[in-house]
């Protein structure tokens, strides 16, 4: 029902029951081409319950997979089914659906209140319903304050939540969200996480796509990773983690006296190597990053050391992808 | 949470009042909405300016038996001389020189002293009618034969025939004694038949045709195109809607703008013409008839175009290039429903119909039409036994304006048969566009 924020902060919502078996998402075999082209190929997945990560660079097949699901495009082969019904031939199963679509244009003449609740009454419900049913999810996305501006007015991240509340109206038990952080300020990227992580909580299904595993990380630990059109894992992130650990990392080190640093950071039994790229910096190499994480820090307070940044160019999607490409297994 | 709805027609309801509100509002937000509508309504007003203009003015008086002019140099005009049995063609013979004289009437009792008194209407046969009002042709000095140079035995009268030709119209021929009807009021007929045929002209060409293909093409194009470039489209299918259903909605979305408009417009164009018009009444009541029809039409027309245009807006990204093929074939449609009516083409277009639903209106409203077109085309017979001299001005606007409606269907049954045809010609269109937006893959 109406969430009740005063309740230590957290949102009261009604347990989803499902009422069908038919999982929320069933791809079997889908492919979609253009031409030669595949922009998705051989996915099959089946996915109901939790929140759901889906990373990939860009052009990955990410927005591919979510227009396939949405029923925007037809797939070239295989089967799709959202709650055991095609979307592409049966719009019905959106009745269940809430979808967060990526594109940056929106209804700027409309208000955020008019925006959400015009579309809430394509769900059929009254122009009463639908105003009481925009309030209460303009509530739960904490756009109460602005949800009689114009969309025009609205900062990155209101438009981002905005859009969010639009995909909520009439309780989905799926929601599908495609970069939903994209172009967020840090404070928004935070809220709209927070958001997300609660859809999670309150038993819907989340499928969220970004391009930046460390976003993914803050929402969620099951992943789906697409690489070139293709699955290339699904699962657990932490088990991801805990291999790439074991292969070697470089950790950057920006530093006032990069010699005397590398002095320091050599005695670290799991550092096996130190270069100097330029005069600033320096490169580590590791196999254990998690021993140069919790080691690292001691060391530059105890020599008084003065560093401007630690980067760790490795840790992010592109060397997942790497190793996954490279014959790493799950 | 909500309730749900109650049936599935609620629904679909609620679906459609949630979808033609927004385009409505969307349309407001946009300055090409008020460019073409504005647009619209100055290409008319200026249209209307000149029809004031040409109704304000005198038509000139013309004589068309040459009784007023005074030949002989005698200052009698020729009329009075025969009249009073003087020699029109002496200077020596003249009613001045009677015991005691008469003066010369006024040149003006001679121009427009014999005009049209018919009292037939346009029904087949032969039929006689006319009076000389002037006396030239009861002239006491003409033989019986010279009084009934047509010869069916009654003098001083005129026939007109009425005839169904081979290709199932009506024609008319006139045959006069000569002297009866000769000299008109021009003033008096063609700014009746310049106001019937403004009527039919800015019926058919402004409204129907320029309002009718213009405000769809630009305004239904983009419904459901614009929505796909942008993206923004995504906001409507993300929910349990079938895309058929989006294609109608936004056209009635289309409709609850254009529609107001064209009644608006029609409405003044009503107004203007039924006080501006010819004739001795405050107000042409019987004009609505043919105004309500215009806005009918129009309506049908933007209602037909409308469902086309979107979608072949949605076909393809610049579909208004496809369009354009469209409005020239229509165009052409336009052009010959006023010189052919019956023209087998004209089925396969809309602007045929919706010309043919004016066409009925003008026939139910003004039921002698054809007998005034008939009566301004013979113009007086010229003045004179033998040659058909120069028709009234405006009977030609008015015989290219008007035409009795195809198919050689009653004006009842034409406007129901016009009506249900484009009603058809929507719905089929409806079912292609949502077919084509059913397959359309969206990015």
């Amino acid at each position: 029902m109406i969430p009740d924020f005063d309740q230590q902060g957290k949102a009261q919502t009604k347990q989803w029951v499902p009422e069908v078996t038919a999982p929320a998402i069933l791809l079997e075999n889908v492919s979609k081409s253009y031409g030669r082209i595949f922009a998705l190929s051989n996915i099959t997945l089946a996915l109901n319950g939790g929140v759901t990560g889906v990373l990939g660079m860009n052009g990955a097949g990410k927005s591919t997979l979510f227009n396939l699901l949405m029923g925007k495009l037809k797939p070239s082969q295989g089967s799709i089914k959202l709650f055991g019904t095609d979307p592409w031939k049966n719009p019905a199963p959106y009745a269940r659906v809430g979808f967060v679509p990526e594109h940056e244009k929106m209804y700027d003449w409309m208000t955020g209140h008019g925006f959400v609740s015009t579309f809430a009454r394509l769900n059929g419900l009254t122009r009463d319903e639908a105003s009481v049913e925009a309030n209460r999810v303009l509530e739960f996305v904490g756009l109460t304050d602005v949800a009689y501006k114009k969309i025009g007015q609205y900062s990155k991240g209101m438009r981002q939540r905005a859009k969010i509340a639009h995909a909520l109206v009439n309780d989905p038990e799926l929601i599908i969200l495609d970069e939903p952080l994209q172009g967020c300020d840090p404070l928004a990227r935070t809220t709209i996480m927070n958001l997300i992580r609660e859809l999670g909580r309150m038993g819907r299904t989340v499928l969220v796509s970004s391009h930046i595993l460390q976003e993914i990380e803050r929402i969620t630990e099951q992943i789906v990773i697409l690489h070139q059109g293709q699955l290339l894992a699904l699962g657990n992130l932490h088990s991801i983690r805990e291999r790439l650990d074991q292969i070697p990392h470089r950790i950057s080190i920006q530093a006032e006296n990069p010699k005397e640093l590398a002095k320091d950071v050599i005695d670290i039994d799991e550092v096996y190597g130190v270069s100097f790229p330029d005069g600033k910096n320096i490169s580590i190499q590791t196999h254990n990053l998690g021993a140069i994480h919790s080691q690292l820090p001691r060391i530059i307070v105890d020599n008084n050391h003065k560093v401007s940044t630690i980067d760790n160019p490795d840790d992010d999607l592109a060397s997942i992808l790497g190793y996954l490409t490279s014959g790493g297994r799950m | 949470m909500a309730t749900k709805p109650d049936s599935i027609y609620r629904a679909f309801d609620r679906k459609a009042s949630a979808i033609v509100e927004f385009t409505l509002r969307q349309y407001r937000t946009k300055t090409s909405t008020w460019v073409v509508l504005g647009v619209g309504f100055t290409a008319l007003a200026l249209i209307f300016l000149i029809y004031i203009d040409v109704m304000s003015s005198e038509f000139e008086s013309i004589d068309n038996d040459g009784d007023s002019t005074d030949y002989d140099l005698d200052g009698y005009p020729k009329g009075q001389e025969l009249r009073l049995g003087t020699d029109p063609w002496d200077i020596d013979s003249h009613p001045g020189l009677f015991d005691p004289p008469i003066e010369p009437d006024p040149i003006s009792m001679y121009i427009n002293e014999d005009g049209f008194d018919w009292d037939i209407t346009s029904e087949l046969g032969s039929q006689t009618t006319g009076i000389d009002n002037d006396g030239d042709c009861l002239d006491s000095n003409k033989t019986d034969s010279q009084k009934d140079t047509n010869n069916n035995g009654v003098p001083c009268d005129i026939i007109v025939d009425f005839f169904r030709s081979s290709d199932g119209r009506i024609y008319s021929n006139i045959h006069a004694d000569s002297g009866v009807d000769e000299d008109p009021d021009e003033d008096a007929y063609s700014r009746e038949a310049i106001h019937m045929a403004f009527v039919l002209s800015i019926g058919k060409l402004g409204f129907v045709l320029l309002l009718g293909i213009f405000l769809p093409l630009f305004m239904a194009t983009g419904l459901i195109r614009d929505e796909m470039s942008s993206g923004t489209m995504h906001f409507m299918l993300a929910k349990p809607i079938a895309r058929s259903e989006v294609f109608l909605y936004r056209t009635l979305g289309y409709l609850g703008i254009v529609w107001p408009y064209v009644i608006v417009l029609g409405i003044l164009g009503a107004l203007i013409s039924g006080f501006a018009g010819s004739g001795d009444a405050f107000f042409r009541f019987a004009d609505l008839g043919v105004w309500l029809a215009i806005i009918f039409a129009t309506m049908m027309a933007t209602l037909v175009y409308g469902m086309l245009f979107n979608a072949l807006g949605v076909l393809w990204k610049y579909g208004i290039i496809l369009a354009i093929p469209f409005a020239a074939w229509e165009l052409g449609m336009a052009l010959l429903s006023m010189g052919a009516p019956d023209a087998m083409l004209l089925r396969f277009s809309v602007i045929g119909w919706a010309m043919m639903i004016v066409d009925a209106a003008a026939m139910i409203v003004w039921p002698n039409l054809d007998l005034f077109i008939v009566m301004g085309n013979w113009g007086g017979g010229g003045g004179g036994s033998g040659w058909n001299g120069q028709s009234l001005e405006g009977s030609g606007p008015l015989n290219f304006f008007s035409s009795k409606p195809g198919l050689g269907l009653s004006a009842f049954t034409a406007m129901i048969v016009a009506t249900l045809v484009m009603l058809f010609q929507a719905a089929i269109l409806w079912f292609i566009g949502g077919a084509i937006f059913k397959g359309k893959e969206i990015q």
